[in-house]
């Protein structure tokens, strides 16, 4: 291939990750551009967790664990190239370090700290003032956290939580920023916020960010690129306008 | 009086011996059984170093909780960490290389008596009209230091902040760049040198006995469990508890029933609330 790895802020090439001998990810290679927003989408068991998982480095923590207690074998094979340097068998906290950062389904906010001390949690990898600017962000971006400083994370509501995952990421100062179903089991006030939060974040930072969900509509009008995915592939791809302008997406993902 | 005063005491003197272990477990989920022999290893180095080295006092002391803090990242790095999330084998494993140094210690002839170590001050006073050796007041005022040391490690330093991150989630504070291993170590460390700071305190009020690391183990785990594991704020409450509780038996049944009491414990605790007065359950976490 000739593509100039140095445009690109990820690219993954004909990566492939078996559970055993099931397939969750089949040869699916993805171009993501610098500064945009890219989406992924499929329904259960289309692979867009294992395919975060794989990303974020989350996959190599769990074949470890798994391999510890003799359980299922995960294997997986591919180029992955973040900034030209092939990261596929870095540890997340390494890819971390190298701007990755994670905001994993279902939030999994640290539940018995308060939402300050969450972001502070976040911040292991950001120098002072760094911390002091994003916290500053944070907080603009999402001021309903400001007076919930101190409560007990566990308490807050499920878009509440949401916030606070999405702050606690960028607190780690990601350069490649996953949020995986960042919508899942929101109210649809709450999801055109927090899509709205995420453009705008992308807009202030220019911070790349992958987005998979299974339901595309919320997220359509900010994606700059998207990704269609079934059992474990990718079938169709392209911009936001021709992805909404094919029928089949429509009949797939707007359940119309 | 004596009763609260000794009582206080022997609370503290139990803070002391199982801060170390919760702390170590709430973070890494390691439960170290060589928690025990690192306290007596402590106390016999201290020992060794003071009178057959001849070195200073405190100097002793230091020198011994570096090593027990490095015991125990040692112990994590290279043993514990090829088990780790299989409890049963966490536990064996731990049991086993404590009772290694433990029996290795009464092999290399620590028996009661002649091993002593000497209090910080000598000499007592007054509290209350009830007297007090220093060396007792000494244990107050470090289980105090070491709760209050504790609390702003873990809720204002990044490294403390970064332990409490892996304690309540591994997978997402991996991918906030904390390297959960690293962490554990830290934990394991710290923690046997609290083990082997509670042997330094504890030692000098009576002998260094291969016996009383099986019994702090016991107490260790009597107070986590009681407190909830992984909770340190239900160690401390639960080490009040027993503490009282034991001095009240020793005081007005038998003083050899300071050890059932601990025990009793941990049986009554896991009838009524098998998750500690303060353990939690993780149903929260999943809120939509």
């Amino acid at each position: 291939m000739s593509v100039k790895t140095t445009d690109y802020s990820l690219l993954i090439n004909n990566l492939m990750l078996f559970y055993e001998n099931a397939l969750a990810i089949n040869n699916i290679s993805l171009k993501i551009e610098e500064g945009k927003i890219t989406g992924v989408f499929g329904a259960n068991s289309a692979g867009k967790s294992s395919l975060m998982h794989t990303i974020s480095g989350i996959i190599l923590d769990m074949a470890k664990k798994e391999k510890m207690k003799g359980g299922e074998r995960i294997t997986w094979f591919g180029e992955m190239l973040f900034k030209g340097e092939d990261i596929i068998n870095l540890p997340p906290h390494k890819r971390a370090r190298l701007g990755i950062v994670l905001c994993p389904e279902r939030r999994q906010i640290f539940s018995e700290s308060s939402v300050l001390e969450n972001l502070m949690i976040g911040s292991y990898l950001a120098n002072s003032s760094q911390t002091k600017e994003t916290l500053d962000f944070v907080f603009e971006l999402f001021p309903e956290l400001v007076k919930l400083k101190n409560r007990e994370a566990g308490f807050l509501s499920g878009g509440e939580q949401q916030m606070l995952a999405t702050g606690r990421a960028l607190m780690a100062q990601p350069k490649l920023l996953l949020l995986d179903e960042p919508l899942l089991g929101l109210a649809p006030s709450v999801e055109q916020r927090l899509s709205r939060a995420i453009q705008d974040i992308n807009k202030h930072t220019g911070i790349t960010i992958i987005i998979s969900e299974q339901y595309a509509r919320p997220l359509f009008p900010i994606i700059d690129y998207g990704y269609l995915l079934e059992n474990g592939g990718v079938v169709m791809e392209g911009t936001s306008k021709e992805l909404m302008d094919n029928p089949d997406v429509i009949g797939a993902y707007f359940g119309i | 009086m004596d009763l609260i005063i000794y009582g206080l005491i022997n609370s503290v003197s139990l803070v002391l011996s199982s801060i170390g272990f919760a702390l170590a477990y709430g973070v890494s989920r390691v439960p170290n059984f060589a928690h025990g022999s690192l306290y007596v290893l402590t106390g016999y180095m201290t020992w060794l170093f003071l009178n057959q080295y001849k070195m200073p006092y405190i100097f002793a002391i230091l020198l011994s909780l570096a090593i027990a803090g490095l015991v125990g990242s040692i112990l994590y790095r290279y043993i514990l960490i090829r088990v780790r999330g299989m409890p049963i084998s966490e536990i064996i494993a731990s049991f086993g290389i404590g009772m290694a140094i433990l029996e290795m210690l009464r092999w290399a002839g620590l028996r009661g008596g002649t091993y002593m170590l000497p209090p910080f001050i000598r000499g007592s006073i007054d509290v209350a009209a009830v007297p007090v050796d220093y060396q007792r007041i000494i244990i107050l005022i470090a289980g105090a230091a070491v709760v209050g040391f504790l609390w702003v490690f873990t809720h204002y330093t990044k490294t403390g902040l970064s332990l409490r991150g892996i304690a309540q989630n591994e997978r997402a504070a991996l991918t906030l760049g904390i390297d959960s291993d690293k962490a554990a170590t830290v934990a394991l460390g710290f923690g046997s040198a609290l083990a082997g700071l509670a042997g330094v305190l504890m030692f000098p009020l009576g002998n260094i006995t291969v016996q009383s690391g099986y019994e702090v183990l016991i107490f260790a785990i009597a107070v986590s469990v009681c407190g909830g594991l992984g909770s340190w704020g239900g160690a401390i409450l639960a080490s009040f508890l027993i503490g009282f509780a034991q001095i009240i038996t020793v005081t007005y049944i038998a003083s050899h029933y300071h050890f059932v009491v601990a025990l009793l414990t941990i049986v009554i605790i896991l009838i009524l609330k098998p998750s500690g007065l303060f353990g939690r359950q993780k149903e929260l976490e999943e809120r939509v």
